[in-house]
C-alpha cells in the first residue's frame, strides 16, 4: 500500500501530526515519526505495524498456568477479561494487562483441541470443541454445564457435526454453529437446542463455504461469517425461516484490502468511540495481519507484518476488542498476545 | 550492585598506579604558571587520564553475576531398576520443580530453569532446560528410542554438561541405583565439579536380595552328527538365607528348547522341576543332533513363587550352533505373493539343493540366523510391502537387515542371488541401498535413452503429531532415496512466511518445483532437514499447484503421497476429478488423525483418485509406507514385451551356464539395470537389441568373501514362461545357486572354542595338519559382527604349538559371529558365541559407593552435593521433595564477562582533550553576571539596555584611523609634495603602512616613525632617488 491509499491517514495517529500551528518541537517529532514509519515501510517492503499503535505484549511459551502454547481462539467478557484457548489445551482467563486470573482444561483432548470461543447471552462461555464435534458451555468461572452441551456425534444429520469451528447466539437466543470438513455448513438451533435449519455446503459458490472459521452477529441481527478458505466474508440474514445471503466480499491475495485465510472477525457496526460508521476487522492467518474494512468491504487500513519482533505477527488465529476499543491479537505461533490501539 | 562487578584480565598492570604521586610531583612544578585553580584541574584530569589508561592496560572487564540456577535431572531408566520406580522418577521431578523452582513473572523468563535427561545405554534429552514447570503426560517420550539394557551415567553427565545454558549456576540431580556398566562417571563428574557444576544424587534402593539368573547354556565346540552331546545350563541363585527361607533354596521349572527350521523341540520332552541351591547350579541335558542345520538353544527358568525372583529379564539364556551338511539355500519371497517360486524350489530340490522359504513379513532378525545357509535368494521381493488399511501392517527390510544380508556375503562368504520380477531391483525400491552396492548391476538407470521415468509429489501436513517435523523429514528422505536420477520429485508444504503452499525446492533452470532428481538427492535431503512445515488450512491449493506441474510433466507414472492428520479443509470434487482424469493417483497417510472423521476425509481422497489409504498408529511404520509408495513411480523400470525378448549368451563357458544347451528361450519381461563399471563384473546373458548397459539378464561378481548374482527376469511365473518347459531350466538355476554358494573346504583340522568372561570373548583355535602335527606360525585373523552389526576385528597370537588365541569385548547381549581366516588356503572357520544378557540384569544391589562419591564432589566455588534419601514410589514422593531443595543457592554464581577496556580507552581520549583545554584556554566567568541580569530583565519584561560592545567599538575606531592614514598616504603619493611635518618623505609600501598603523592602538600617529628611528648612518639627502641608492649599493658591493 502506498501512503496515499485511502484510509491511511485514518489509522495514523492524527492527534500527533495534525496540530496547527506546528511548533518546532512538534515538527521535529512528527518528522521523526514520519521518517521512522517510512523506514519501517521500506525495510518490510509492506505496510508495517506503524499504522496501529502497539501498547502491550505479553505471553511466554509454556504449559504451566499463565503461559501460552499456540493460542487458537480468544473472546472477551463484559468485564474485559480475555478467555484464551491454546493447544495444551487450557482455557485461560487474563486481564487486559496480561495478568493470569484462572484457567481450566476441556474434558477430552486426545483427538484434538478446541478452536472457537464466544459468549452466550447469559454470559456463559461457548467452546467449539472441534475434534469432538460438539459445543461445550462453561460458566465464566470454568464450571462445565454438561446439560447444555450441543452435539457430540459426527455426521451429516441435523444436530450432528464434523469439525465445529464456532458457535454464536443471536439476541433471540438462537444458536448458530459453523463447521467444516466434509459438510462446511451452518446449523441453526433454538435456545433449547432444537434444530431449525441449516445451509451451506462444501464449495466456492456464494452461499457455500470452505472452512467457515468464525461468526459474528451485528446489531441488526445479520450473521457475518469469515469464510476462511474462500478468503471472503459472507453476510446472511438468517432471522426468518430461510437464510438469505445479504452480501459477500473479499478477494484472495496479499495486497492491502485482499484476504488470505481470514480466521477471525470482529464487528464494530455501531461505530466505536466516536467513529461515525461501523467497521469490520479481520485477522488473517495467511497474511499475518489485521485488516480494517467498512461494513461494505472497503479497505480502511491494516496492522501487522510477519515476524517475531514486537508489533510483528506469526500466523494469528484470533482477535477481540475490549470496551475501551483496544484490539487484542492472538499472535499464535509467537505464543503471545499483542494489544494495540487503532 | 545490580549483579555487576569490575574485574581485570591482567591485574599486574594496576601496579602502574603507584606512579601517580610521581606524576603529581613533576606536574605540580611544570603547571605552576596556570594559577591555582587551573593547576588543580589540570592535575586532576591528568591523573584521571593516567588511571584510565592503566585500567585499559589491565584489561578491565564488566562482570554480570546471575543468581539463577538451572537444574538438570538425570533419570536412570535402565532395567536394573524396577519399572514402577522408574515411572515414579518423572513424577518426583515434576513435583520437585513445581515446589522449589524460583519463579519470575510472566513478562520475563528471568527465573530458574529445569530440564530432564533420561539415560540407559545412552542418554537423550526429554525436556531441554527451560524456564517452566516440567509437565509430562504418562510415559517419557524419549523412552521408546532409548536402549535400557545398560547404565551409562557418564554419557548422561556429558550430555548434561553440553546442555546447560551459560548464564546460570548449574546443578545435576542423578536419580540412579549407581550400577554403571558403561563409561566412567567418576572421571566425568570430577571434571564437571571443577567447572562448578554441583551434583546431587537421589539413590534408588534395589528392593530385595532374592534373585535368580540363568548364567548361560553351554554346548560343546565340536558337534558331530549322530553323537550324543550335552547342553549344560548354569543357573545362579543369589538368594540369601532369611527367616522366611532359611535354606535359601528356590523351587521352579526349567525348560530347554531347541529350535531349528522354525520348529521348537523341548529337550527331555518336558519341563523339569528343579530346586536351586544358593550359588551355582548346573543341569545337563544329553541329546543327539541328527540333521545338519542351525540350532538355537534357549533355557528358561520360572520360579514357582514369583516373589522369589525380582528381575525376570535375566531368567533365560540362549546359545547357537550349526552343523554343516550339504548346501542349504534360503529363499526370501514377498509375503503378499507367497508360493510364487514353487516351481523353482522343486527344481532345485531335484538337483539336491535344500531350500527353505521365508516370507518377507517374517524376516531373519540376526546374522546368526543366516549362518546355516550357504546361499540367500531374494526372489522378486520388494524392499517394503503391504500396509493398506484392511490388510496387515506394512513390512520392510530394515536398513539393518539389508546390512546383515550384505555382511553375510561380504564377510562370511554366503552367496546372494537376486531373482527378478516386477517387484525386484529398482522396481522393488532397492535403489540406493547397501544391497545395490553388493550387486553386479546398479538399479538406477543413468542412460537417458531408457525412458523409465516417474514423478512423485509429496504433500506434507503432519506437523501436529508428536515429533511431526522429525517424521516428515525421515519419510521425505526415505521416499527420495527410492527414486532414480531421471525421476522427478517435488515436495509441497505450508510455508508460514508466505502464508501459502510452496515447493520445498525448485529447479534453477525451469523454476519448477517438480524437478528431476539427478544428483540432487543430498541437497534435497538437506532441504527436508531444514523444512518447517506449518498448519495447512486446506488441501485444494496444494493439490492445484501440484496438478499444474504434474500434467505437463513427461514422466510415464505420476503419483502423489499426502501425509496429514486430516483436519485441513478437503479438496473439491472438481480437482479430484482432474487427478483421476490425468491418471494421477493420490495415496493418503493418516497419522495422528484426530478421530474417525478425519480418517474418512483422507480415505475419500485416495478412493476418488485410485490411490491407497494408510492409517498409521505408530509413526515408525511411516518410512515403510513411503518406500512402498515411492516404489510406484519406479514401475517404468520394468520392460515387458509379450512377443518375447530374445536373449544373447555372452559367456557360454562360464561355470554357471555351461552345458545348459543351445537356444536359450526368450523372456517376455525383465527389469532394467545398469552394469557396474568394474572389470570383476561378468555379464553372462543379456537381452538382444537393447542397450547392453541396461539389458542385463544374468550377471555376477565376487563381493568380498562371497559372490552375488543378479538375474533380472523371473523364474517362470510371468516372464520366463518359456523356460519352465526348457530342458536347461534346472541346470541354469542350480548351477547359478551352486556357483554362488559358500565354499566348503575341509583341508587341515581346526578346532575352535570360545569362552565369555567379564564382558570379553576369548577365541581359541587349535590347528593340526593332516598328520595331526601342529601347524605353527600361521597368520590367523578374524572378522565378524556383534548384535548391532558393529564390526569386530581380532588378530590371533600363538600361545603354544598349534594354539592361537584372540579376544574381543562383548558388552552387549546377543549373538557374536566370527569368520576366522586361518591363514592357510581359503579355509574359513565360522563360529558364534551368544552373550545371554547384559550385565545390567545381573545387578542386585545398588552401588552406594559410587553414588556417595558423586554426591560428595565439591564443585569449585560451591558446596558439595547431597544424597537425597527417600523411597521412590508413587505416594512417597512428597517426602523426597521435602528432604532437599535441588534449587538451593549453594553453587558458584554464574558470571558472564564483557571486555570494557575499549570504552576506558575512549574515555581517556576524551579526558585528555579536557586536560589540554584547561591548560591552553583561560576560562573566565565575567559574562555570567550580565547574562543573568539580561535573563532577569527579560523575565520581567523590561526593555533591554543596549549594551555597547566595547570590542566592536574599538575595532570601528581602529578601522577609521587606518582609513584616514591610507587616505593621507595616497594623497601624499599622488602629487603636490607637501612637506611632511614630521620630516617623513620616503615613499612606502601601502601594506607596510597599514601594518604599522595597526601595530599600535590609539594615537600612534603622534608616535615617531620607526623609519625615522632607524635611519641609516650615512646621511641621505631628500634627492636620493631609489635608483641612486641602488647604484650606491652596487658600488659598495663591488668594493667589498
Amino acid at each position: 500500500m502506498s501512503p496515499s491509499a485511502p484510509g491511511f491517514a485514518t489509522i495514523v495517529n492524527m492527534s500527533e501530526v495534525a496540530l496547527p500551528p506546528l511548533s518546532r518541537r512538534g515538527w521535529l517529532r512528527s518528522a521523526a515519526v514520519a521518517s521512522a514509519g517510512l523506514l519501517a515501510g521500506c525495510i518490510a517492503g509492506e505496510p508495517g505495524p506503524q499504522q496501529g499503535r502497539l501498547e502491550k505484549i505479553w505471553g511466554v511459551r509454556g504449559t504451566s498456568p499463565g503461559r501460552l502454547n499456540k493460542p487458537r481462539a480468544v473472546t472477551i467478557d463484559k468485564d474485559d477479561l480475555l478467555y484464551i484457548v491454546d493447544v495444551t489445551p487450557q482455557i485461560q482467563v487474563f486481564t487486559g494487562e496480561g495478568e493470569f486470573v484462572r484457567g481450566w482444561q476441556t474434558p477430552d483432548f486426545q483427538y484434538g483441541k478446541p478452536s472457537g470461543l464466544s459468549f452466550d447471552n447469559d454470559g456463559n462461555l461457548l467452546v467449539a470443541d472441534t475434534h469432538y464435534y460438539r459445543i461445550l458451555t462453561y460458566t465464566r468461572e470454568g464450571k462445565l454445564l454438561a446439560d447444555r452441551t450441543l452435539g457430540g456425534t459426527w455426521g451429516p444429520g441435523p444436530g450432528q457435526f464434523h469439525f465445529v469451528t464456532d458457535c454464536v447466539q443471536d439476541p433471540a437466543g438462537n444458536y448458530y454453529v459453523s463447521e467444516y470438513g466434509e459438510y462446511d455448513r451452518i446449523q441453526k438451533f433454538t435456545p433449547d437446542h432444537s434444530f431449525l435449519f441449516q445451509w451451506g455446503s462444501h464449495g466456492q459458490e456464494l452461499g457455500q463455504f470452505l472452512r467457515p472459521q468464525k461468526m459474528a452477529i451485528d446489531r441488526a441481527g445479520l450473521l457475518w461469517v469469515a469464510d476462511a478458505c474462500n478468503h471472503r466474508v459472507q453476510v446472511f440474514d438468517a432471522r426468518g425461516s430461510q437464510p438469505k445471503l445479504v452480501k459477500s466480499w473479499g478477494q484472495h491475495g496479499r495486497e492491502a484490502g485482499q484476504l488470505n485465510y481470514p480466521y477471525d472477525i470482529v464487528l464494530d457496526d455501531a461505530g466505536f468511540a466516536g467513529e461515525a460508521d461501523g467497521h469490520v476487522y479481520l485477522c488473517e492467518f495467511g497474511n499475518h495481519r489485521v485488516q480494517k474494512f467498512t461494513l461494505d468491504g472497503r479497505f480502511v487500513g491494516l496492522w501487522g507484518v510477519n515476524g517475531r519482533r514486537e508489533g510483528q505477527l506469526d500466523q494469528p488465529w484470533g482477535i477481540t476488542r475490549d470496551s475501551r476499543g483496544r484490539m487484542f491479537v492472538l499472535d499464535s505461533y509467537n505464543h503471545r498476545v499483542q494489544r494495540f490501539r487503532l | 550492585m545490580f549483579g555487576l562487578r569490575i574485574a581485570f584480565d591482567h591485574p599486574w598492570f594496576l601496579l602502574l598506579l603507584l606512579l601517580v604521586p610521581v606524576l603529581w610531583i613533576f606536574s605540580f612544578r611544570s603547571l605552576s604558571g596556570l594559577g591555582p585553580f587551573r593547576r588543580i584541574f589540570a592535575l586532576l584530569f591528568r591523573t584521571f587520564v593516567y588511571t584510565l589508561l592503566v585500567f585499559a592496560l589491565a584489561g578491565v572487564q564488566l562482570q554480570k553475576i546471575s543468581d539463577k540456577v538451572t537444574v538438570l535431572y538425570l533419570l536412570d531408566q535402565s532395567e536394573s531398576i524396577p519399572k514402577l520406580t522408574r515411572e515414579a522418577m518423572i513424577q518426583y521431578v515434576m513435583k520437585e520443580v513445581a515446589t522449589h523452582r524460583h519463579v519470575g513473572d510472566l513478562q520475563s523468563a528471568a527465573e530458574d530453569k529445569a530440564g530432564v535427561i533420561v539415560f540407559g545405554r545412552e542418554a537423550t534429552i526429554e525436556h531441554p532446560p527451560f524456564a517452566d514447570e516440567i509437565r509430562s503426560v504418562g510415559q517419557l517420550e524419549s523412552l521408546f528410542q532409548l536402549r535400557t539394557d545398560a547404565t551409562n551415567i557418564a554419557s548422561a553427565l556429558k550430555l548434561a554438561q553440553a546442555t546447560f545454558p551459560e548464564d546460570t549456576a548449574k546443578r545435576i540431580v542423578i536419580i540412579t541405583d549407581g550400577n554403571e556398566n558403561l563409561g566412567d562417571a567418576r572421571t566425568i563428574a570430577a571434571t564437571m565439579a571443577e567447572a562448578g557444576i554441583g551434583i546431587d544424587v537421589v539413590p534408588i534402593k534395589l528392593p530385595s536380595q532374592q534373585e535368580i539368573a540363568v548364567e548361560k547354556i553351554a554346548l560343546p565346540p565340536d558337534i558331530r552328527r549322530g553323537q550324543p552331546i550335552e547342553a549344560r545350563v548354569v543357573i545362579e541363585n543369589y538368594t540369601q538365607a532369611s527367616q522366611a527361607n532359611p535354606t535359601g533354596e528356590v523351587k521352579g521349572r526349567l525348560r530347554v528348547i531347541r529350535r531349528f527350521r522354525n520348529q521348537d523341540e523341548l529337550l527331555g520332552d518336558k519341563e523339569h522341576e528343579v530346586v536351586l541351591k544358593p550359588g551355582k547350579n548346573v543341569f545337563n541335558f544329553e541329546h543327539i543332533i541328527d540333521e545338519p542345520a542351525a540350532y538355537t538353544y534357549r533355557a528358561d527358568f520360572v520360579p514357582d513363587d514369583p516373589a522369589a525372583d525380582v528381575q525376570l529379564l535375566n531368567n533365560s539364556a540362549t546359545a547357537f550352533t550349526h552343523v554343516r551338511g550339504k548346501g542349504r539355500v534360503l529363499l526370501i519371497e514377498d509375503w503378499e505373493f507367497q508360493r510364487e517360486f514353487e516351481f523353482l524350489i522343486a527344481s532345485l530340490g531335484k538337483q539336491n539343493i535344500e531350500v527353505e522359504t521365508m516370507p518377507s513379513d517374517r524376516l531373519f532378525t540376526s546374522l546368526a540366523e543366516l549362518q546355516s545357509f550357504d546361499c540367500v535368494v531374494l526372489a522378486n521381493v520388494p524392499r517394503a510391502s503391504g500396509g493398506e488399511t484392511d490388510n496387515k501392517e506394512a513390512s520392510n527390510f530394515t536398513d539393518e537387515q539389508i546390512a546383515m544380508l550384505v555382511r553375510n556375503t561380504e564377510q562370511f562368504g554366503c552367496g546372494l542371488v537376486m531373482i527378478g520380477g516386477d517387484r525386484s531391483f529398482g522396481a522393488g525400491g532397492w535403489a540406493n541401498t547397501e544391497l545395490e552396492k553388493a550387486m553386479p548391476v546398479d538399479f538406477q538407470i543413468k542412460n537417458a535413452k531408457v525412458k523409465a521415468v516417474g514423478a512423485l509429489v509429496m504433500v506434507m501436513h503432519a506437523s501436529e503429531i508428536a515429533q511431526g517435523n522429525y517424521w516428515q523429514k525421515v519419510i521425505g528422505a526415505e521416499a527420495l532415496k527410492v527414486l532414480g536420477p531421471s525421476d522427478y520429485c517435488g515436495c509441497l508444504h505450508w510455508d508460514n512466511f508466505t502464508g501459502g503452499d510452496s515447493w520445498l525446492w525448485k529447479d534453477g533452470a525451469t523454476g519448477k518445483g517438480l524437478a528431476k532428481v539427478q544428483d540432487r538427492q543430498k541437497i534435497w535431503i538437506g532441504k527436508l532437514d531444514r523444512m518447517q512445515p506449518g498448519d495447512m488450512p486446506q488441501f485444494e491449493p496444494a493439490m492445484r499447484v501440484a496438478l499444474n506441474e504434474l500434467i505437463p510433466n513427461p514422466a510415464s507414472v505420476k503419483h502423489m503421497i499426502m501425509i496429514s492428520d486430516g483436519d485441513p479443509s478437503p479438496p473439491s470434487n472438481t480437482i479430484l476429478g482432474q487427478y483421476k482424469k490425468n491418471n494421477i493417483k493420490v495415496s493418503t497417510v493418516a497419522v495422528g488423525a484426530h478421530g474417525p472423521a478425519e480418517s474418512s476425509l483422507l480415505q475419500s481422497i485416495a478412493t476418488a483418485t485410485g490411490g491407497k489409504y494408510y492409517r498409521v498408529a505408530n509413526p515408525k511404520a511411516l518410512p515403510r509406507i513411503f518406500q512402498i509408495e515411492a516404489r510406484r513411480v519406479a514401475r517404468p523400470l520394468v520392460k515387458e514385451d509379450s512377443k518375447g525378448i530374445p536373449l544373447v549368451v555372452t559367456d557360454p563357458a562360464h561355470e554357471m551356464i555351461q552345458n545348459i544347451g543351445e537356444g536359450v528361450p526368450p523372456v517376455t519381461g525383465f527389469v532394467f539395470t545398469e552394469v557396474k563399471e568394474n572389470p570383476l563384473v561378468e555379464v553372462l546373458m543379456r537381452a538382444k537389441d537393447i542397450d547392453p548397459r541396461n539389458g542385463t539378464i544374468l550377471a555376477a561378481w565376487r563381493y568380498g568373501a562371497g559372490k552375488t548374482v543378479a538375474f533380472t527376469s523371473d523364474a517362470g511365473r510371468k516372464w520366463a514362461n518359456n523356460w519352465t518347459g526348457w530342458e536347461g531350466y534346472d541346470k541354469t538355476f542350480s548351477q547359478m545357486v551352486r556357483w554362488a554358494m559358500r565354499p566348503v573346504n575341509e583341508e587341515g583340522k581346526f578346532t575352535i572354542s570360545t569362552d565369555t568372561k567379564d564382558g570379553k570373548v576369548r577365541v581359541v583355535v587349535t590347528a593340526l595338519d593332516k598328520n595331526d602335527e601342529f601347524l605353527n606360525f600361521l597368520n590367523m585373523s578374524a572378522a565378524g559382527s556383534g548384535p548391532d552389526l558393529q564390526n569386530i576385528e581380532l588378530n590371533f597370537r600363538q600361545e603354544a604349538p598349534g594354539r592361537y588365541v584372540g579376544e574381543f569385548t562383548a558388552d552387549q547381549a546377543g549373538s557374536y559371529l566370527l569368520a576366522v581366516n586361518t591363514g592357510q588356503g581359503n579355509n574359513m572357520l565360522l563360529t558364534g558365541v551368544t552373550v545371554p544378557y547384559s550385565a545390567e540384569y545381573r545387578e542386585r544391589e545398588e552401588n552406594k559407593a559410587l553414588m556417595t562419591t558423586l554426591a560428595a564432589l565439591k564443585p569449585s566455588g560451591g558446596q558439595p552435593g547431597m544424597l537425597i534419601e527417600g523411597e521412590m514410589k508413587e505416594g512417597a514422593i512428597d517426602r523426597i521433595v521435602a528432604a532437599a531443595d535441588t534449587f538451593r543457592r549453594t553453587l558458584q554464581k554464574a558470571v558472564s564477562s564483557q571486555d570494557f577496556w575499549p570504552i576506558f580507552l575512549l574515555f581517556a581520549a576524551g579526558v585528555f582533550l579536557a586536560d589540554i583545554f584547561i591548560r591552553r584556554v583561560q576560562v573566565h566567568f565575567y559574562w555570567v553576571a550580565p547574562a543573568l541580569a539580561g535573563a532577569f530583565n527579560r523575565f520581567l519584561g523590561r526593555p533591554q539596555e543596549e549594551v555597547r560592545d566595547e570590542r566592536l567599538e574599538r575595532l570601528r575606531n581602529r578601522k577609521a584611523a587606518v582609513s584616514n592614514q591610507l587616505e593621507e598616504r595616497r594623497a601624499a603619493a599622488r602629487f603636490e609634495p607637501t612637506p611632511d611635518p614630521a620630516g617623513f618623505s620616503e615613499p612606502r609600501d601601502i601594506d607596510a603602512a597599514i601594518a604599522d598603523a595597526s601595530a599600535g592602538a590609539g594615537g600612534e600617529a603622534d608616535r615617531p616613525r620607526p623609519q625615522s628611528q632607524s635611519a641609516p648612518a650615512t646621511p641621505q639627502t631628500e634627492q636620493d632617488t631609489y635608483t641612486e641608492r641602488l647604484l650606491a649599493a652596487k658600488k659598495k658591493a663591488k668594493r667589498d
